[in-house]
């Protein structure tokens, strides 16, 4: 049997473009995350977090934590990575993260949830074919407590722009 | 009751008193940034954004190749100065500024440089307050991140012998 004629397959596109984005509008992001005590040594390891609150739970009881603390930027990686289909991935380079506040631990076990609010979009001077849009994100654990936030601001293509799906350059 | 020692498992010259204002560190370390720095942790924390993971899709691009997750750099510029600047800290406060100053690849190698901005008490009084700018610089010297950091971290003069 031949094969199929591989161009007859449709891509389900992901990601937005900068028509999307309207201030005010909430976006309440994919899937959650339960991090793992493995994935908290994993990036403290990795990343060489080396405060052992991260990776010996003897310590981290020992000021007064339940368990290992998970890693703050591990938590803020996760939150990011979740807005990400919704918010960059539709294509623009990262710009910058400002005011970023960890305002509680959080412990392997936790389900973190993202969520954004489009604050700021505007046209790019010397980028014709992008936007600048600028959103506030709020990472959550399972009870719905706070536990980081912070503002993103990415370069996001226009449509019809030529370069869909150039990828999150962040 | 944990029969630990908590000080006895990190350094004595990194509490809050230790932290002058200007005082400028080269971290020892640099680390290469592999599969499992970009991929892996990339993959890890949710990000589906395929630049940092599909060389192939990244080879149509301007980049030519994958590039790095902008805060996986700027977690492991933070990382490698934790020891040096958080070994003692009981949190990590806030951060801001962070900005992605050049495209980052895997093959790359990053070191860490901090200076420190400031200090002051906070509302515990086992903790103060210091607020440290990083860069991250790559072997070329070329300045690849950077940001501003706020760390709680313990007083000797309550931790020190605990």
């Amino acid at each position: 049997m031949a094969d199929p004629d591989i161009a007859a397959f449709e891509v389900i596109p992901k990601g937005k473009q900068f028509e999307d984005f309207e201030v005010g509008q909430v976006l309440e992001h994919h899937w959650g995350r339960t991090l793992s005590q493995a994935d908290n040594a994993l990036f403290a390891t990795t990343t060489h977090a080396f405060n052992p609150i991260y990776f010996n739970v003897e310590a981290a009881r020992a000021h007064d934590h339940p368990d290992t603390v998970l890693n703050p930027m591990l938590v803020l990686c996760t939150v990011v990575g979740l807005s990400v289909e919704d918010l960059s991935e539709g294509g623009g380079p990262f710009l910058g993260v400002n005011d970023i506040a960890f305002t509680r631990p959080a412990y392997p076990g936790d389900t973190l949830t993202a969520r954004s609010t489009v604050a700021d979009k505007r046209e790019s001077k010397s980028k014709p074919a992008f936007g600048i849009v600028t959103w506030r994100t709020e990472g959550r654990n399972q009870r719905g407590e706070t536990v980081v936030t912070y503002e993103r601001t990415n370069l996001s293509v226009k449509r019809n722009a030529g370069n869909r799906n150039a990828g999150d350059l962040s | 009751m944990s029969a630990l020692q908590a000080s006895s498992l990190t350094a004595d010259n990194n509490y809050f008193e230790d932290f002058v204002v200007g005082a400028k560190i080269r971290h020892a370390r640099g680390t290469t940034v592999g599969d499992v720095e970009n991929q892996l942790l990339t993959k890890l924390v949710m990000n589906t954004a395929q630049g940092h993971f599909n060389e192939d899709f990244m080879k149509a691009t301007p980049f030519g190749r994958r590039i790095v997750f902008g805060l996986i750099t700027g977690s492991i510029v933070v990382g490698l100065a934790t020891q040096d600047t958080a070994e003692n800290a009981l949190a990590e406060l806030t951060m801001t500024g962070l900005k992605f100053r050049s495209p980052v690849f895997e093959g790359d190698t990053l070191y860490a440089l901090t200076e420190v901005l400031g200090t002051r008490d906070s509302a515990q009084e086992d903790a103060g307050v210091v607020r440290f700018k990083h860069w991250g610089i790559n072997q070329d010297d070329v300045f690849v991140f950077e940001g501003e950091r706020e760390v709680l971290i313990k007083r000797r003069s309550h931790w020190g012998a605990k």
